[in-house]
């Protein structure tokens, strides 16, 4: 397992894998992290500010206006507020990714675990983006642990 | 001899897998019923599923469902009350009209509209949310989605039907009496529709109406999400649970119509 944490993001961490059994052993190792990954979807029928409300109104027992602007105050510092009232279906990999990300930031968890982000971003630089999304979220996370695999060590160089 | 032996393997199956569906929906319902009575259960978000189901089910359709009641009603009216005039028994025409339709007809029109809209809606949601893995999603990242997703649902629809089921009555009350009595009032008179409500919708009546329609609106929430609990997690399967869903729903709503039927008039 190669490990490397970037500047931007100083609470940025990524984790290189050897393959998939060595993934599933670190997630198990961590039942205390929230995991943003392909298979664990958004609810569909709900709008991005919606499943960010729905959980943190339900972790918190807060009012749904006051849950509203907690959830909207974290799209806008995203950078995503325009995509708050879509359905995941009319979500491009970007916007779907970032609401995935902050359903995880909103139950301010130890560390949140991003699962192989390449499956998750698809058609995008997304060491890159990941680096700028993290550092626009400065603040609201404890740590953030990317998992990929080794054989993408390459795009997590400098130039990337 | 190994044809019948297959055939008999096969029925023995389907009859054991029928048996399991049943067991299954059992078990769902009594955690359902505990999770339902329980404070633990709600809090505001939960409060507000609650609320959307109600609004989905009950408030969306009130205009147009209790159009559709009055006009069903009034051709109820009409026609008993002719006939009973027709025959000499307009005396009895009041009571027959409250018994047909207010116990029993209004009741399981009310249940059978929310099973075909609400209900079908229910388990094609629950069914896509377990395929689709949203569920799951929320157990991972700490969410009970019995909690916040199934129960309210549960809470909402029953609370609709019921809700549906008193505005379609009262309804279908206030049509008998302008119908019966108020445009043809030469034989009957308000204090007789008074005293025939009296007893007709004693307290032994109203606690069966009151109780069948409250397992009518349990059974037709609970039946669909748990089938759309029990899909397996292939796309194709979706239609097959609402279709079961739909019958096992069916055949559960004539069940508690003919176990309330038995209670009054055997």
């Amino acid at each position: 397992m190669l490990d490397s944490t970037d500047k931007p993001a100083a609470k940025k961490r990524v984790i290189l894998l050897a393959g998939d059994a060595e993934r599933r052993q670190l997630i198990e190792e961590h039942p205390q992290a929230i995991l943003v990954s392909e298979n664990l979807p958004l609810r569909a029928n709900l709008s991005v500010l919606e499943n960010l409300t729905v959980v943190l109104q339900f972790r918190t027992n807060t009012y749904i206006g006051e849950a509203n602007n907690t959830a909207l105050t974290l799209l806008k510092q995203a950078g995503y507020a325009d995509c708050a009232e879509q359905r995941d279906p009319d979500l491009t990999y970007e916007e779907r990714f970032v609401a995935k990300l902050l359903r995880a930031v909103v139950l301010t968890p130890p560390i949140i675990l991003i699962d192989r982000p390449a499956q998750l971003l698809p058609d995008s630089n997304y060491p890159f983006f990941l680096n700028r999304l993290l550092l626009a979220l400065e603040g609201r996370f404890e740590q953030c642990w990317i998992l990929d695999y080794a054989w993408n060590a390459p795009l997590y160089s400098r130039r990337a | 001899m190994s044809a019948l032996h297959a055939w008999l393997t096969l029925r023995g199956h389907g009859v054991s897998e029928r048996l399991f569906a049943w067991v299954r929906l059992s078990r769902f319902a009594l955690a359902a019923l505990i999770g339902v009575l329980s404070p633990a259960t709600y809090n505001k978000a939960t409060r507000l599923v609650v609320q959307k189901q109600i609004y989905f089910t009950a408030w969306q359709i009130l205009p147009g469902f209790a159009a559709f009641s009055a006009l069903f009603s009034f051709l109820i009216i009409e026609i008993v009350g002719s006939t009973a005039r027709k025959y000499g028994f307009y005396d009895y025409a009041l009571e027959l009209i409250v018994r047909i339709l207010v116990l029993e007809i209004l009741p399981l029109m009310t249940v059978l509209f929310i099973a075909l809209r609400t209900g079908a809606a229910m388990n094609t949601e629950v069914a896509l949310m377990k395929i689709q893995n949203e569920l799951d999603a929320l157990q991972r990242i700490g969410i009970d989605p019995m909690r916040l997703e199934l129960l309210p649902r549960v809470v909402g629809g029953t609370i609709s039907v019921l809700a549906l089921t008193a505005v379609n009555i009262v309804v279908a009350l206030w049509l008998t009496h302008l119908l019966i009595v108020d445009f043809n009032p030469w034989t009957l008179t308000t204090g007789d529709f008074t005293r025939m409500i009296g007893r007709v919708l004693d307290i032994p009546a109203m606690i069966v109406l009151w109780g069948k329609t409250l397992a009518f609106g349990f059974a037709v929430t609970v039946i669909p999400i748990s089938e759309g609990l029990s899909t397996p997690k292939k796309l194709f399967h979706a239609p097959i649970s609402v279709l079961r869903g739909m019958v096992r729903l069916f055949f559960s709503l004539m069940l508690i119509e003919a176990a309330a039927l038995g209670i009054v008039y055997l």
